[in-house]
């Protein structure tokens, strides 16, 4: 059986709220994981106590939060990441961009040039 | 601010029923009171306005007694004075001037109004802050006013300008009432601001401080607050060496923990640590302040120069706290990663976290590992759970 790191769902109706977990691939996407690793808020939260010309500018936010040795260390024993969590990690640095081609992007681009 | 009332002459809706030319019964049945001070309200025989009936109508003496008092004490409260609270308490001086007074209820004189800022005041402060750009603390010692309510002020005065730039409504004619109903502080830029408008080195009592400890100490031992504080917190007492430093240096104790908060030390284990409790000399908002005043007993002679060691305590002061902030920041900065997607409209802030046995605890459920977490029920929606918050932090 795999392992794998996936989100699992917390908070209210309209107010989701993710655990970045490792867990066997075929358990219930809300049980007790092996470990949570982290998490994930994806509604946009506004920067506050910024000046008028800076709040013009700013951008909303999405809070990250994710230990990245342990990150390293399942994958690194074969945890497999799924794809939304893949895509986290890979802004984290921890992962290449692109999940599918065994490669990334600017790897293929460069190929295709070829 | 213009005073509402301009015109002295002005009263109130009363008027109408009291001129003798608004109905014909009334001024037989009301007679003129003399508008001097009136003669005790007790009750006194008087004809009736019923010829034919020897019974008194009902309310037509209370009536006379309240007309009595309007024409008589209270006729001075019928126009106020500017810039003067106008309650039942205000008192005449041998001069026969009308002294406000800042008790409102005549039954309960215990309650105080306590004064609010005056549009001056409240300018002065705004000016001062951000204009001539001096510190939330000097302004506050300077005017006499808590260091919140000059944050506060600044901020709302902020807030008021903006909504004049955007041409919002200002609730102007609320505003006046009110600084008319109350007493109010006032600053004037010849003689400033005159009274203190509030303490400000008023601390609350500390939760730690209300049990009574009976404490025994040999007669030898010096046992002061820092002792007392020590104790309240259960912590060992002090080594002699640092007493007597403490002693040595007044300030220097207390900058030591002004400037560096996080060097206070702890006591108890797990989720029962707490930090010491500190003397008030510490805690109090502006302990600078008692510094001067020993500084100034000491060499009561060099004003110049006890001045400039204040000066330069307050700088330092503010020194340390504006590096405490910057490293927090830098902290904080440190441990978050912003990534900025070129396909995403959000920003993406990824902070490290530790997952591992000391945050998530032998069971697993520990509060400081990330997450959510299993098997801990959330009372987030049942009834009786308190959300806003119940007690203030200072």
């Amino acid at each position: 059986m795999v392992v794998r790191i996936r989100l699992s769902r917390f908070g209210n109706k309209h107010q989701p709220f993710y655990n970045i977990v490792v867990a066997q691939a075929r358990s219930a996407r809300d049980s007790k994981p092996l470990e949570v690793i982290g998490t994930f808020n994806p509604v946009p939260q506004r920067p506050t106590n910024l000046s008028d010309e800076e709040a013009r500018r700013a951008r909303a936010y999405k809070e990250v939060s994710l230990d990245r040795s342990r990150a390293k260390y399942w994958i690194g024993v074969g945890a497999q990441p799924s794809d939304s969590v893949w895509r986290l990690m890979s802004l984290a640095g921890i992962v290449r961009e692109s999940k599918k081609a065994g490669e990334s992007k600017k790897a293929t681009e460069e190929k295709a040039q070829e | 601010m213009a005073p509402r009332i301009q015109n002295q002459v002005v009263s109130n809706s009363l008027l109408p029923y009291l001129s003798p030319s608004s109905t014909t019964s009334s001024s037989t049945c009301l007679p003129r009171l003399p508008s001097t001070s009136s003669p005790s309200l007790a009750y006194r025989p008087r004809q009736s306005c019923r010829s034919l009936s020897s019974t008194v109508a009902p309310q037509t003496r209370r009536r006379e007694e309240m007309f009595g008092w309007l024409h008589g004490p209270g006729a001075r409260l019928k126009n106020h004075v500017p810039g003067q609270t106008n309650y039942l308490t205000s008192f005449k001086d041998k001069d026969g001037n009308l002294l406000s007074s800042t008790k409102i209820f005549p039954q309960n004189l215990m309650y105080r109004s306590e004064s609010i800022l005056s549009e001056d005041l409240r300018n002065e402060i705004y000016d001062r802050v951000v204009r001539q750009k001096r510190s939330v603390r000097a302004v506050s010692v300077e005017l006499q006013v808590d260091m919140r309510r000059v944050a506060a002020v600044v901020r709302l005065v902020e807030l008021e300008n903006r909504m004049k730039e955007q041409d919002k409504p200002l609730a102007l004619p609320y505003a006046r009432a009110i600084h008319e109903m109350v007493p109010t502080s006032n600053y004037n830029k010849e003689y400033g601001s005159g009274r203190p408008h509030e303490g400000i080195n008023d601390l609350p009592v500390h939760r730690l401080t209300n049990p009574q400890i009976f404490y025994p100490v040999s007669e030898s031992r010096q046992f002061n607050r820092v002792d007392a504080g020590r104790v309240f917190s259960a912590a060992p007492a002090l080594e002699t060496s640092q007493v007597e430093e403490n002693a040595a240096d007044p300030y220097a104790s207390v900058a030591r923990i002004t400037q560096n908060p996080g060097s206070i030390e702890t006591v108890g284990k797990g989720d029962d640590e707490q930090q010491v409790l500190q003397p008030s000399d510490m805690r109090i908002p502006h302990p600078h302040l008692v510094a001067k005043e020993r500084q100034n007993i000491i060499n009561p002679n060099e004003f110049h120069k006890n001045r400039e060691i204040y000066n330069e305590r307050l700088a330092a002061e503010e020194n340390a706290t504006q590096e405490r902030k910057l490293k927090a920041e830098k902290r904080r900065e440190k441990q978050m990663l912003r990534v900025q997607p070129a396909d995403s409209r959000f920003e993406f802030r990824i902070k490290d976290v530790v997952v591992s046995k000391e945050t998530t605890g032998k069971d697993g459920r520990g509060a400081r590992a990330p997450g959510r977490r299993y098997g801990v029920p959330s009372y987030d929606r049942k009834r009786g759970q308190v959300k806003i918050p119940t007690r203030v932090v200072v």
